[in-house]
């Protein structure tokens, strides 16, 4: 797996500087009343179709920020939505 | 050991003579020499033994083209001759020899070819198939290369790797890679260059000029000017002995380095991301395919040329030509120039040659024969001679020599471009597989497209620096312009011929396209004729280009050798493709740095000193043991009566602070941490989103909104990445600040605790004053500050002082003198670890793991179960498994046998099913027992019950029984840490 991702502070870098953080799946649920089948779908449940996603990675070896893109996995490139 | 006349272009050190043995007996060449170079200077001409045949194979290239110049080196197989620098006491040795090189045992194989046809591999010898495997592995141990001696092949010597960015990567440092570079760089893009030789400039650095004398307009002089520019221009890192190994999604190049005995590493990995790629790899000579072309002393134009103007050695007494294009002839003029005996040179081109050239090689005396080529050599065991051949005709003559120069003709370097993704058609004009496409952000330059002249390579080399650079987003409007412009002026790629082979080829002699695994032009008529017609067939049933040396020797040879064969214009077949390893590097250098890297905490040195044994915990070396007993019992002991010392600087230590801190710590904490107080710790986990738990540590109010907290060791590092995490979207305000290498942290434990910190600080240690999880900043000796935090891990009066990491040292010498009365001694990490499991504390990663979650392990009432506001992360789950049947519960194990101990992770079992597993065992001097925690079913889980503990040690059935007690064993009231 070799691609390049765009972090917001320092600019278009290896992959290899980044972790992934899963694909975009919402603010954490609230807790009051939960339902923890619906809990356990949003922590668990990850999906990753051949097409563009919105998705998180954190530049570790890098400045350290969380960040948002969207990439198609089908092509690893990203695409500006 | 007699070497040419020195010239400039010399690249040996004749006053460094190097000693090594071939095969056994004595050599010597110089500093400077490779391999190959030396051994052939001491007048070695079998270098090995070929891989199926056994016929004798010599130097036919010096860049590690193919297998026939493969050797071992002091033990290590299948190293290039021809790249691998010599070094003092090499020990060099032939392959796949039985005995001699010159008279191997098995040379008699050479004459059973006919039933070792074609794929004979996959054909013969299968039935019956009980003999099969029999036959085959008698085949094998008489064919192949360099065998691996894992007995003596121990230490593969450092390795490294690197990483690296780049706007534009330009693969090879010849004269159109270093305008490129030069070009790229100059429109403000940040280069690297890779160059597999030890040098630039490529063929640059041994051509001196027609004249041979080396002026100031010689292509040496513009070589080495141009290497000046590129180093002295900041924007290029340029890499010499770097090969490249491929090329990758998203322009990864990646490739090694052997730099040599100046360099602390033996090879190193280099990946390179960069955003556009030139590929400059020039051509690469295209081998004459003709009857025994294989004996040791046929070459390549550009080896005997480079023998004798780089390492200053002859190539050989009287060498003929037969040669396909006009550098060939410039080497045979060379060679005439250095007093070589060149009688003949055979160009199979029938014209189109330098009528520079042509004139210069009338006067030199040298015969030339236009439209005539090699047909066969002469001689056994090595050339004698060569018989030319005129093509389409039937004269022939013949000529004794010891080196026969053959090529037919040059052929782009397409194996950088190949793997790239480029594509390839064959041109009937050049009569070789040209670029018929390329990716968007690949350009090429140079001989790779076919040039020969050096105005048009160079202003190839300007315009492809100037596309990357563009395809960068600098800009190059106006240069671009003009560089295209100058590009289109230029003639192009001259004429060659596309002839394969010289005439004669026939039944009953061997002409190779192959070297490396022995593929003769009638292995490729057998592959034809049992329907493998395609070259992507060919070159798989009959080997051609799977050796070694892949592509290079046979490359597109053997697609237009199968076009000819069937009768169809070579237009009408596609290359081969080329893949990855280019070039091969060593298999330790691909698995990895062998060195290990870790962080040392600055009270190391110290601890050695006092006989610190260390071991790797995480990213750190920390001392784990203070003397030979590994149970510690001294150590701990000592803690327990006087008073002990430990460096805990690996811990995790971290500020956060700003108006949102508190919701941030709200969040990955399951406590309620608005319940912590100044001044007190306040101890709590976190969990993940399973309800595991992921860390522990204390957190410390010391400001408004602002907070010191604790993790554990292994955790430190993630930490705020967990943090950002989750809590990225809600745009709190705070900082996270990790300090943990910033300070140091020394753990002050026993019942004379407060009596050894009471000497070096003027702070009141009272009870009461400093109570129990209490957390002070007090001064420490002149008074350096220190965060004090009264905890009790191992059970006991204990006080852990957390201070810059420069004043450790300071701190440590201050604790060491004033409780040296007291009976200070060190202690370690296993000593800590037992003493912290005599009082049941668990240890992230020993009594948890990713299927263990708070509730199992006892911690539950650090739950705030009231909190949803706070969304904690992992509180849910922990909800949804607190009434769920089949989870495993934290007991204490008093294990009854007191002879064997169950290992850490042993099986807790009720018959022959698994009921839990043991955690940690120890032995205590304390209890006078063996103990140990484990988690088990809860039906096991009741004090008292007898648990059967289960290993499979050393093939033998080991069954251990134990009690279950409270996980407390020592202390139970903690009495001893409230003192």
């Amino acid at each position: 797996m070799t691609f390049r991702l765009t972090c917001p502070v320092c600019g278009p870098r290896d992959v290899y500087e980044f972790r992934y953080g899963g694909p975009e799946r919402g603010p954490r649920p609230d807790q009051e009343d939960l339902d923890p089948e619906a809990h356990f779908r949003w922590a668990q449940f990850r999906m990753t179709r051949p097409e563009a996603q919105e998705e998180w990675w954190y530049h570790a070896g890098g400045c350290g920020v969380w960040f948002s893109t969207v990439r198609n996995p089908a092509t690893n490139r990203e695409e500006t939505s | 050991m007699t070497r040419l006349p020195r010239s400039s272009a010399l690249r040996i050190d004749t006053d460094r003579r190097l000693r090594f043995s071939w095969c056994g007996s004595a050599r010597a060449g110089y500093e400077g020499d490779t391999v190959a170079s030396a051994l052939w200077s001491s007048g070695v001409r079998t270098f090995g033994r070929s891989f199926e045949y056994h016929r004798p194979r010599g130097l036919y290239d010096l860049e590690g083209e193919g297998a026939s110049q493969l050797v071992s080196i002091d033990g290590v197989p299948n190293q290039s001759a021809g790249t691998t620098l010599l070094r003092e006491g090499m020990a060099v040795a032939a392959q796949n020899v039985r005995g001699d090189p010159r008279s191997d045992a098995f040379g008699f194989l050479d004459r059973l070819d006919r039933w070792m046809p074609a794929g004979f591999y996959y054909r013969v010898f299968h039935r019956p198939h009980a003999a099969a495997h029999f036959v085959h592995n008698r085949m094998r141990a008489m064919a192949g290369l360099g065998i691996l001696d894992v007995s003596t092949s121990g230490d593969p010597g450092r390795r490294e790797e690197i990483f690296l960015n780049a706007d534009v990567a330009v693969i090879g440092g010849g004269a159109a890679g270093m305008r490129a570079a030069l070009a790229a760089a100059g429109a403000g893009t940040r280069v690297c260059l890779f160059e597999r030789r030890p040098w630039l400039g490529g063929h640059l650095d041994w051509r001196l000029g027609l004249e041979g004398a080396d002026g100031p307009d010689s292509p040496r002089a513009r070589g080495r000017a141009l290497a000046e520019h590129v180093g002295s221009d900041a924007r290029i890192r340029v890499f010499t002995s770097a090969p490249v190994t491929g090329i990758w999604g998203e322009n990864l190049v990646t490739g090694f380095q052997r730099v040599g005995a100046a360099d602390p590493f033996v090879e190193r990995h280099w990946e390179c991301r960069a955003r556009t790629i030139v590929v400059a790899t020039g051509a690469l000579e295209r081998p004459l395919v003709f009857n025994h072309n294989d004996r040791p002393g046929v070459m390549q134009a550009d080896t005997a040329w480079r023998l004798a103007r780089t390492y200053g050695v002859s190539p050989g007494a009287v060498v003929v030509f037969s040669a396909g294009d006009d550098l060939a002839l410039e080497a045979a003029l060379d060679l005439l120039s250095l007093g070589v005996d060149v009688p003949a040179i055979a160009d199979s081109r029938p014209e189109g040659q330098d009528p520079e050239l042509v004139s210069r090689i009338a006067e030199s005396g040298a015969e030339l024969l236009t439209g005539w080529a090699a047909s066969q050599v002469v001689g056994r065991r090595v050339v004698r001679g060569v018989q030319l051949a005129e093509i389409g005709g039937s004269t022939r003559r013949e000529f004794p020599c010891d080196v026969v120069v053959a090529n037919a003709g040059r052929q782009p370097d397409i194996g950088a471009l190949s793997c790239a993704g480029a594509r390839f058609r064959h041109s009937t004009h050049t009569g070789s597989f040209e670029l018929a496409s390329l990716p968007s952000d690949v350009f090429a330059a140079g001989r790779v497209l076919g040039l020969t002249d050096s105005v048009e390579i160079e202003a190839t080399g300007t315009l492809a620096g100037l596309e990357a650079a563009s395809a960068c987003g600098a800009s190059v409007s106006g240069t671009l312009a003009a560089a295209r412009a100058e590009v289109a002026e230029g003639a192009g790629a001259p004429p060659g011929t596309g002839i394969v082979r010289g005439p004669d080829i026939g039944e009953g002699r061997k002409a190779f396209l192959d070297y490396d695994e022995d593929g003769t032009w009638k292995n490729a008529v057998q592959c034809a004729a049992l329907g493998f017609d395609v070259p992507e067939l060919a070159k798989r049933f009959g080997n051609f280009g799977l050796g070694p040396g892949q592509y290079r020797v046979p490359g597109q040879n053997v697609a237009m050798a199968m076009a000819e064969i069937e009768g169809r214009p070579a237009s009408d077949v596609a290359s081969t493709t080329v893949r990855p390893p280019i070039i091969p590097p060593s298999l330790a250098t691909l698995a990895g740095p062998n060195h290990d890297v870790h962080k040392r905490t600055p009270l190391h040195e110290d601890q050695a000193a006092r006989g610190g044994v260390f071991r790797r915990a995480g990213a750190w070396k920390r001392a784990r043991y203070f003397s030979a007993d590994y149970t510690c019992r001294e150590e701990i002991r000592n803690v327990r009566e006087n008073v002990g010392l430990l460096d805990s600087s690996p811990l995790g230590k971290f500020r956060i602070w700003g108006p949102h801190a508190l919701h941030a710590l709200q969040r990955v904490y399951i406590s309620d941490m608005r319940k912590a107080t100044r001044g007190r710790c306040k101890y709590s986990a976190m969990c993940n989103d399973t309800g595991n738990v992921v860390d522990d540590g204390v957190v410390i109010p010391v400001g408004e909104d602002d907070y010191y907290f604790t993790t554990s060791s292994n955790r430190a590092g993630s930490t705020v990445e967990w943090f950002r995490y989750h809590t990225r979207y809600d745009g709190w305000d705070y900082n996270l600040l990790n300090l943990t290498d910033a300070l140091a942290s020394i753990n002050l434990a026993g019942p004379e605790a407060r009596a050894v910190l009471e000497r070096v600080t003027d702070a009141d240690l009272s009870n009461d004053a400093f109570p129990y999880l209490g957390y002070r900043v007090i001064p420490v000796g002149d008074g350096v500050e220190a965060r004090c935090m009264r905890l009790g891990f191992v059970g006991e009066l204990s006080y852990e002082l957390h201070v810059g990491a420069s004043y450790a040292q300071y701190a440590w010498d201050l604790l060491w003198d004033a409780g040296a009365e007291l009976g200070i001694r060190p202690f370690g990490l296993e000593a800590q670890y037992c003493m912290r499991a005599e009082k049941g504390h668990v240890i992230i990663g020993a009594e948890s793991e990713q299927r263990v979650t708070l509730l199992d392990i006892g911690m539950g009432w650090l739950w705030d179960r009231s909190d949803t506001a706070s969304k904690k992360v992992g509180a849910p789950a922990l909800r949804a498994c607190e009434e769920q049947d089949g989870r495993l519960e934290l007991v204490g194990l008093r294990i009854d046998d007191a002879g064997h101990r169950p290992e850490d992770g042993a099986i807790v079992v009720d018959g022959d099913r698994i009921a839990g597993y043991v955690c940690t065992t120890r032995v205590s001097g304390a209890l006078g027992y063996q103990y140990g925690l484990a988690l088990v079913e809860e039906g096991f889980a009741v004090e008292g019950t007898t648990l059967s503990i289960y290993e499979h040690l050393r093939s033998d059935d080991v069954r251990t029984s134990a009690t279950v007690v409270p996980p407390h064993f020592y202390d139970p009231k903690g009495e001893r840490l409230r003192v």
